[in-house]
């Protein structure tokens, strides 16, 4: 069979093959046969040009050789654990869209949050340092999608290509300086100041200026009780920064939200544009 | 369980509590409480600021006032003598 598929062709297949997925009702049968439809096409991987994950799409044509043939696309529902504490690692999740959260636990089930990535980075970037398993735990805090590969084809891809291990590896750095950053504002800053810090950090990784966050979830991203983010959030509108409706944070004001954080945001997100490419 | 929620009386108003929490019961809820008025103290504290809260109003879902929990009641005793 001839095939006269474009690159174009097939990012719009992948495009309605999203939108399917994502439809409630959809007809199982009507979906296997147009995904191999897009098969029969082209190789069911995505081309670089329909990524939207920063790290896979400023990648070199030969880094992204290695590593498309093995990304497999994924829906990432909130509450998915993409790494479980203490598990071998089984697959890296690369996100377009969604946010990921790295927490750690107190053996008493106190929970905090270490750090956060969406479309920038990836989850389980630990196999890239060599180690099987790590005693953080990473989930979905806010639904998106992106793509899967799996540890054993992530190594084997930054084995061929230097430019994409190095790539990471750049990436691995920029989350570590936002740890860093997350442990200095933990320790000099209010939680109001803390919380300026974080609706930023999300509202990067998010499409639009409303977030869907209930007070619960935030306490136990800031560990701090729950009246003390009620209160944060109370101050923070007061300034006129943002705007809340029930489980819903809208970004007003997001130079001033920057101001308030006090140089607390920025350092990490600049030294992406810096070492890697666009950032949000 | 049931659904207990901590709304705050400030000096103008009440800053209202959207979600609620589960607690096993009003004692459990008053403990959840003190610890969370602990916390608002010891922020305000080290900010050098005034509290803005002065207590919590406990309620039901329903809106039903069940509890109120002064601030004060979450400081060590010798901070709470009125003389």
């Amino acid at each position: 069979m001839t095939k006269f598929v474009t690159d174009g062709d097939v990012s719009v297949m992948y495009q309605m093959l999203h939108h399917l997925r994502t439809t409630p009702g959809v007809d199982g049968w009507k979906l296997a046969a147009f995904a191999l439809r897009i098969n029969e096409g082209r190789m069911p991987h995505p081309t670089q040009s329909f990524v939207r994950n920063g790290l896979l799409s400023v990648i070199d044509a030969a880094a992204y050789a290695a590593i498309g043939p093995h990304l497999e696309p994924v829906d990432l529902p909130k509450g998915t654990v993409l790494i479980e504490a203490g598990e071998p690692f089984m697959h890296a999740h690369f996100f377009n869209s969604g946010i990921g959260s790295i927490v750690v636990s107190t053996p008493d089930s106190q929970r905090v949050e270490a750090g956060i990535f969406g479309r920038e980075g990836l989850s389980g970037f630990g196999s890239l340092l060599g180690v099987d398993q790590c005693p953080q735990t990473t989930m979905v805090q806010v639904e998106g999608e992106g793509y899967r590969v799996s540890i054993e084809a992530l190594r084997s891809a930054c084995q061929q290509s230097d430019s994409l291990r190095e790539t990471l590896l750049r990436y691995v750095h920029v989350f570590i300086t936002q740890t860093s950053y997350t442990s200095l504002s933990n320790v000099s800053q209010s939680v109001e100041g803390r919380l300026a810090r974080w609706l930023l950090m999300c509202h990067d990784r998010v499409t639009c200026d409303d977030i869907a966050l209930t007070h619960e979830f935030l306490s136990i991203m800031l560990a701090v009780q729950r009246p003390s983010v009620t209160t944060a959030l109370h101050m923070i509108e007061g300034y006129g920064f943002i705007k809340t409706r029930r489980s819903n944070i809208t970004i007003v004001d997001r130079d001033a939200l920057i101001d308030f954080a006090d140089g607390m945001y920025g350092t990490p997100e600049a030294e992406y544009r810096r070492l890697i490419g666009p950032f949000a | 369980m049931s659904r207990f929620y901590f709304h705050q009386q400030i000096a103008n108003g009440i800053i209202e509590d959207p979600d609620g929490t589960e607690a096993v019961d009003l004692t459990a809820a008053r403990h959840e409480a003190i610890l969370a008025a602990r916390q608002l103290l010891a922020n305000a504290i080290l900010a050098g600021v005034a509290p803005l809260g002065t207590a919590f109003q406990i309620t039901d879902e329903g809106g039903q006032v069940l509890l109120e929990v002064p601030f004060r009641e979450a400081l060590p005793p010798q901070f709470t003598k009125s003389d």
